[in-house]
């Protein structure tokens, strides 16, 4: 490529840290050479939202009538949209309230008062657009970024992970929290990539990655592991909904792992 | 005529906000900060929620100060459930506070503020011409995102701080590798206050009834926990009876409440935790506060950079003699069992922006109340009246530098607008 990709970061509701995440990267000086930032505005105040661009980045979940317009507007101006993160491709953890009314979320935080902009119940980007790929985590771990980009640069395609985060927790060589100790880890419902990060601490996963397909060779072993350690239902549906409160088949999900096979 | 002039988008900030002015042939006539990121309901998602849960999902309030939302969250609970950390685990979370302000003060001096002064509209532009700057900034940003993702799990919400202590500590070494590389790090913080110093002429903003609000330092050494509020106005409140003096509105134009102290605005952030206790400082950082002490304007707003800058120092020296003092006491216990009875906590901390409110009650292992108040939700009616004041001395001058002026004022602040917009309870 001889000209500079042109590149937009945008943010809809969200905590600023997947992009965060971008702009901390050392790396991303030496990626100055060959992209424009054309939008930006955590780093850029010469940022434009109508500009074309060839690689979206969008952050953040759709919550006003404002980001409903905006996701738009950036997919007609853009090549490439990428969803960044737990809050743009599955809800965020502000999805995690799905469960209740946003008028009663309002009331809760603001009472009768009124304001003047148009709340809605945060939902993915990809129920607005077409999304073209998707980097999970909240935030993604800086090597997706890189792997995207380097490979959006050489006009590839990167692959998606479909394999979960106790194969790379194995590879790691972590005692297993949920085998030893009970602990509700999300591990093998959850998409790999992270290598492992919170078990690696003794920490039980939570799904940040979002949920992984339950068609693939593993998951019954895997997922059974729940039900024999005494886990209820109840506990790994009301979890997995923390970052995947949109995914439609959470239930059908969970109810594979209770309901058949021993 | 009436003309408005407005920034969409205050761009180097964290969160979307805009500013609103409107100037007629007499002067200014209206200003508005307009608080346009949409809401997250933080305190209504979490209620009902098992309470090791709604702790994972707090830092996500704000990327830029997760650990310091993780670490007071976990207060507030831990105070509701009657547990109290062990000192030496008391110590390592404010080491892992430490990592988030060193890393938070760093982007915004260098990322997000030196650019205006330097006459750029990013500070990746600036790298050719100021190659050392731009270093700098990694480094004092790497070596706080390393405390973080040592006794953290990462920089950006920190998984490894639970309820009790931590799920894995650093290896002796790894703390031996932060202190060395934490002592590299120092001369490049004192660097920061030299090229600060230099920066810091402003005087547009005279606020002559500023009132600064912090924590009173735990222990009496300058830092994050504390048990009482100390206001500029001689008055100390504990923070349990933080609703009585913090009080806040729903303002028309913004998803974010204002906050008032006594009926006015007030500010929170490294310049009101250096105005009210800086007899506290020690160190390098004390030798440099007494340097510069004019510089360290209460009534300008701008002195919080400069604040900034000082603190930078300061915790990098205070992050060596915690890691000093673990060492010795090695090898330290992780973590404690806790259990999780019913009861009421609060917590108030210095965020590296400013005070971080959070109250909890916990009721058979799950959130029954939660009430978070953000550093930036305090200081936004303070940031509209400044913004004002820069705005009347400079309504007639050509309105993109106005509009750059405002946004410098806002910048100033270190506005966490995400942070902001997850408020109170009524
Ligand atoms: S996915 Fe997580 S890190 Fe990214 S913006 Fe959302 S809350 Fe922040
Ligand atoms: S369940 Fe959790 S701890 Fe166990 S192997 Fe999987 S990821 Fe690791
Ligand atoms: S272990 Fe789970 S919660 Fe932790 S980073 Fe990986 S996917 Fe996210």
């Amino acid at each position: 490529m001889s000209e500079k990709v042109r590149i937009g970061f945008y943010a809809l509701t969200s905590c600023y840290g997947c992009q965060l995440q971008m702009a901390m990267m050392d790396e991303i000086l030496h990626l100055l050479d060959k992209a424009e930032i054309e939008c930006w505005f955590m780093v850029e105040r010469d940022s434009d939202e109508d500009r074309e661009v060839d690689i979206a980045f969008i952050e953040g979940s759709v919550s006003t009538q404002e980001e409903v317009e905006l996701v738009k507007k950036i997919r007609e101006k853009a090549k490439i949209v990428v969803a960044v993160g737990a809050c743009a491709t599955q809800g965020g953890v502000q999805s995690w309230g799905k469960d209740k009314e946003l008028s009663e979320l309002w009331k809760t935080v603001y009472g009768d008062a009124h304001v003047k902009f148009e709340p809605k119940m945060a939902e993915p980007v990809e129920k607005y657009i077409k999304v073209d790929y998707k980097l999970y985590g909240c935030p993604p771990e800086k090597k997706d970024f890189l792997y995207a980009l380097g490979t959006f640069l050489v006009g590839s395609w990167p692959e998606d992970i479909d394999y979960p985060v106790c194969v790379e927790c194995r590879l790691r060589g972590n005692p297993c929290i949920l085998i030893e100790k009970g602990e509700p880890c999300l591990g093998p419902v959850t998409v790999a990539g992270c290598d492992a990060r919170c078990p690696g601490f003794n920490v039980a996963c939570i799904g940040c990655r979002g949920a992984v397909g339950y068609d693939v060779a593993w998951f019954d072993s895997l997922a059974l592991e729940f039900k024999k350690k005494g886990l209820t239902k109840e506990e790994i549906l009301e979890r997995m909904k923390i970052f995947n409160a949109h995914n439609p088949k959470l239930e059908e999900m969970v109810n594979k792992i209770f309901e058949e096979g021993e | 005529m009436y003309i408005p002039i407005t920034v969409d988008h205050i761009a180097r900030v964290e969160g979307k906000g805009g500013i609103e002015i409107v100037t007629s042939d007499e002067g200014v006539k209206e200003v508005k900060l307009n608080i346009i990121e949409g809401p997250r309901f933080f305190e209504a998602i979490t209620i009902g929620k098992k309470l090791e849960e709604a702790l994972a999902i707090y830092p996500r309030v704000c990327s830029f100060c997760s650990a310091s939302h993780k670490l007071t969250a976990l207060e507030s609970a831990e105070k509701a459930i009657g547990f109290t950390p062990r000192p030496e685990i008391q110590d390592l979370r404010e080491l892992l506070y430490m990592g988030d302000t060193i890393e938070s003060h760093a982007l915004h001096l260098y990322l997000l503020v030196l650019p205006d002064y330097l006459g750029y509209s990013n500070p990746l532009a600036m790298v050719d011409k100021y190659k050392r700057e731009i270093e700098y900034a990694m480094a004092l940003k790497n070596i706080g995102s390393k405390i973080m993702d040592y006794l953290g799990s990462r920089a950006i919400h920190q998984e490894n701080a639970v309820l009790g202590g931590f799920g894995k500590l650093p290896t002796k070494t790894q703390f031996e590798e932060l202190k060395r590389e934490l002592k590299e790090a120092l001369p490049l913080a004192e660097y920061t206050v030299e090229l600060f110093s230099k920066l810091e002429q402003y005087e547009e903003v005279t606020d002559d009834e500023m009132v600064h609000m912090a924590v009173k330092p735990r222990n009496d050494v300058y830092g994050i926990y504390g048990d009482y509020i100390k206001v500029s106005d001689g008055f100390e409140f504990p923070v349990e009876d933080y609703k009585k003096h913090i009080v806040e509105k729903v303002v028309e134009h913004s998803f974010a409440k204002h906050s008032f102290y006594k009926g006015r605005p007030f500010m929170v952030g490294a310049i009101s935790r250096i105005v009210n206790n800086a007899d506290l400082l020690y160190g390098k950082a004390k030798e440099l506060y007494t340097q510069y002490k004019d510089l360290l304007r209460y009534n300008n707003c701008f002195a919080n950079n400069f604040a900034q800058a000082i603190e930078l120092v300061y915790f990098i020296e205070r992050a060596i003699d915690i890691i000093d003092d673990t060492l010795a006491k090695w090898p330290v216990k992780e973590r404690d069992e806790v259990e999780l009875k019913d009861g009421f906590g609060v917590s108030i901390t210095e965020a590296p922006r400013g005070l971080l409110v959070y109250a909890l009650e916990v009721k058979d292992g799950r959130v029954n109340y939660a009430d978070i108040i953000t550093p930036t939700a305090m200081n936004l009616a303070i940031m509209e009246r400044h913004v004002r004041m820069m705005a009347e001395n400079h309504w007639q001058d050509d309105p993109e530098r106005l509009k750059l002026l405002a946004e410098m004022t806002v910048r100033a602040y270190d506005p966490c607008i995400s942070c902001s917009v997850h408020v109170v309870r009524l």
